[in-house]
């Protein structure tokens, strides 16, 4: 497999405000072409990051590359980078059209030329021709993200930021703006680097996910590595609803203190499991007693939240398994220790 | 429970009344300055244009207009200087003690102004500035500047600081985005403050009387010869005045038409 060369290159970057380091020492090659999600919670420098790498903000230390070429010292306006903004940031004085064109005027690029682009960007994120001279105003939540996408486009960048440009935005829409974002980055072929508070929706996007905790990337690798193979309890827990079990080491062998019951090939100081690992099966490697405290049906499955002992567990069961168990009924749940994800913190 | 035609009269009625109450005085001015009498008397005996003439003889109309023109212009262009400077860091900034200046800033409003007018007064002439209509653009200035400041900072409330990061991410320049986005979104309330301003300073009295020393602006020679020595030249005064702060207000309105134009 032959390596492309790195759209991006992060060498050591560092953004400090005062005495709070919001970006601490991060170094990564974001790929060519590659969709690159930073997840992390609020406050964990994510937006910082996005904004040192948009030339919004002038790091600390370190270097930034744009395909080899060193773009520190650079401002925003002339990096061949545009970012759709968490707010939008649309130009509410102006037309739809007016806001696309915009970075080409800048450029001075003729009207007619401009015009041409535009209609071409509307089409591409799927908005009539007519809206060419709608007052952005007149637009509605998801009409206004495709023009925030429409008018970053029209600069023609190399790298698209996104800031989470999703987060106001309720489920339904979401979800087909979601859709909607992850054919355009297969169209355009463009790197695109994106930041989110949701791992669900980074998931759906992204080729490669970084989850960020106090300035420091915790855990880089693909959805899938993410999801199979969290490193830590931060980025198991990031994940939403998971199973978390503290291992104690005892004479007898180590052993899962909240369930009392052994846990054989302990590989970390705590066992992430996810729900769906969790069966109300005697049968398995380790099985344990508990007692059914809440059943939600899900549509395509059912989620018990169980009680052993001192934990608080779930489990979820493939609609239609057979699985019939009722509130406050008391089983014997179990799971098979391949499917554990061992961390050490 | 009122029909929908007797509620349409009340409405009518109540449309009227307000009209009525807001341009009777002005129209009772007009007439005034109609008569050849020397005292406000209705209904006159006698029309006459006798006071206009007298106003286009008399070199005082000019200089109470220059006078008058000359401190509003002035205020106009600090306030809104000021006025759009102080907005901005409302509306572009977070610091410390924000909302305790921005109380500061317009408490000066509530201050009478005839209190506020003499309290500089005493300061200039304890600093030994000699009051003119320099004086008065300061004094005036006080009491407008704080008022311009809060019409455009409303102006400013649904301002979205990122569209200049956006503009700039976009490849604009400094310049540039001031030109394609800060300043069409402050200029209806640059506008709004202009025209506030101008009419403010125009009409001012109470500041006037203390600050203007020898110069005399219009509202002031106004009130004086209304006082004493009345004529119909004074209404006649107020008429000219009155037509030259609309025909201000018009030319202001025309170069707002002019330059959102020329922005698109």
């Amino acid at each position: 497999m032959t390596k492309s060369p790195a759209a991006l290159s992060l060498t050591g970057l560092t953004k400090r405000f005062g005495a709070m380091t919001a970006v601490d020492d991060i170094s990564i090659d974001i790929r060519e072409g590659e969709f690159f999600t930073i997840v992390g919670p609020s406050g964990s420098g994510k937006s910082t990051l996005v904004r040192l790498l948009a030339g919004l903000e002038a790091p600390t230390s370190g270097r930034l590359h744009l395909r080899g070429l060193d773009i520190t010292a650079m401002p925003a306006n002339r990096r061949p980078t545009a970012m759709v903004f968490q707010s939008l940031a649309l130009f509410d004085h102006r037309s739809v059209g007016q806001n696309i064109e915009f970075a080409m005027k800048m450029k001075g690029v003729a009207p007619e030329a401009r015009r041409l682009r535009a209609l071409e960007l509307l089409r591409l994120v799927r908005l009539p021709e007519s809206y060419y001279a709608r007052p952005v105003t007149q637009c509605s939540g998801g009409e206004r993200q495709r023009v925030a996408l429409a008018r970053a486009l029209g600069s023609d960048p190399e790298i698209l930021f996104f800031d989470e440009p999703l987060s106001a935005i309720d489920y339904r829409l979401r979800k087909t703006l979601e859709v909607e974002l992850k054919e355009l980055h297969q169209r355009t072929g463009k790197t695109f680097i994106y930041i989110t508070h949701s791992l669900e929706e980074a998931m759906v996007l992204s080729d490669r996910i970084a989850i960020m905790r106090a300035g420091r990337f915790e855990q880089i690798g693909t959805p899938d590595e993410i999801y199979r193979h969290p490193t830590s309890r931060f980025v198991a827990s990031f994940m939403g609803e998971v199973n978390i079990l503290a291992v104690s080491q005892t004479p007898a062998g180590p052993v899962f203190a909240d369930l009392e019951c052994a846990a054989p090939e302990a590989a970390g100081a705590f066992a992430v499991l996810r729900p769906e690992s969790l069966r109300p099966d005697a049968s398995a490697p380790v099985t344990f007693a508990a007692t059914v405290t809440q059943k939600l049906m899900l549509g395509s499955r059912t989620q018990f939240h169980l009680r052993a002992g001192q934990a608080a567990l779930i489990a979820e069961i493939a609609a239609g398994s057979g699985a019939s168990l009722s509130l406050g009924e008391t089983a014997r749940f179990g799971f098979d220790p391949a499917d554990i994800a061992w961390v050490q913190a | 429970m009122i029909g929908g035609r007797a509620r349409n009269w009340v409405k009518v009625i109540w449309v009227c009344t307000i009209l009525t109450a807001l341009y009777l005085p002005i129209l009772s001015v007009l007439l005034a300055s109609l008569a050849n009498t020397r005292y406000m008397r209705f209904p006159h005996k006698v029309w006459s244009l006798d006071a206009y003439r007298g106003a286009a003889a008399d070199y005082t109309t000019v200089t109470l207009h220059v006078i008058s023109l000359q401190i509003a212009v002035w205020v106009v262009l600090l306030s809104v200087v000021l006025g759009t400077l102080g907005a901005m860091a409302y509306a572009r900034y977070d610091w410390r003690g924000r909302t305790l200046f921005q109380k500061m800033l317009v408490l000066p409003i509530f201050f009478p102004q005839p209190v506020l007018g003499l309290a500089l007064l005493l300061s200039m002439s304890a600093l030994g500035i000699a009051p003119s209509w320099k004086t008065a653009v300061v004094a005036h200035a006080v009491w407008i500047v704080p008022i311009v400041t809060l019409v455009i900072s409303i102006r400013l409330f649904g301002y979205d600081v990122a569209q200049e990061e956006a503009a700039f991410d976009l490849g604009a320049s400094r310049w540039q985005v001031a030109r394609e986005v800060t300043f069409p979104a402050l200029w209806p309330g640059i506008f709004s403050g202009a025209l506030f301003a101008f009419l403010l300073s125009w009409s001012n009295l109470p500041l006037s009387i203390y600050t203007s020393g020898a110069d005399t602006p219009l509202p002031l020679w106004l009130f004086s010869r209304t006082a004493t020595n009345y004529s119909p030249l004074v209404p006649a005064i107020a008429v000219i005045g009155t037509f030259v702060s609309g025909l201000v207000v018009l030319a202001l309105l025309l170069l707002r038409r002019v330059l959102s134009r020329a922005a698109n």
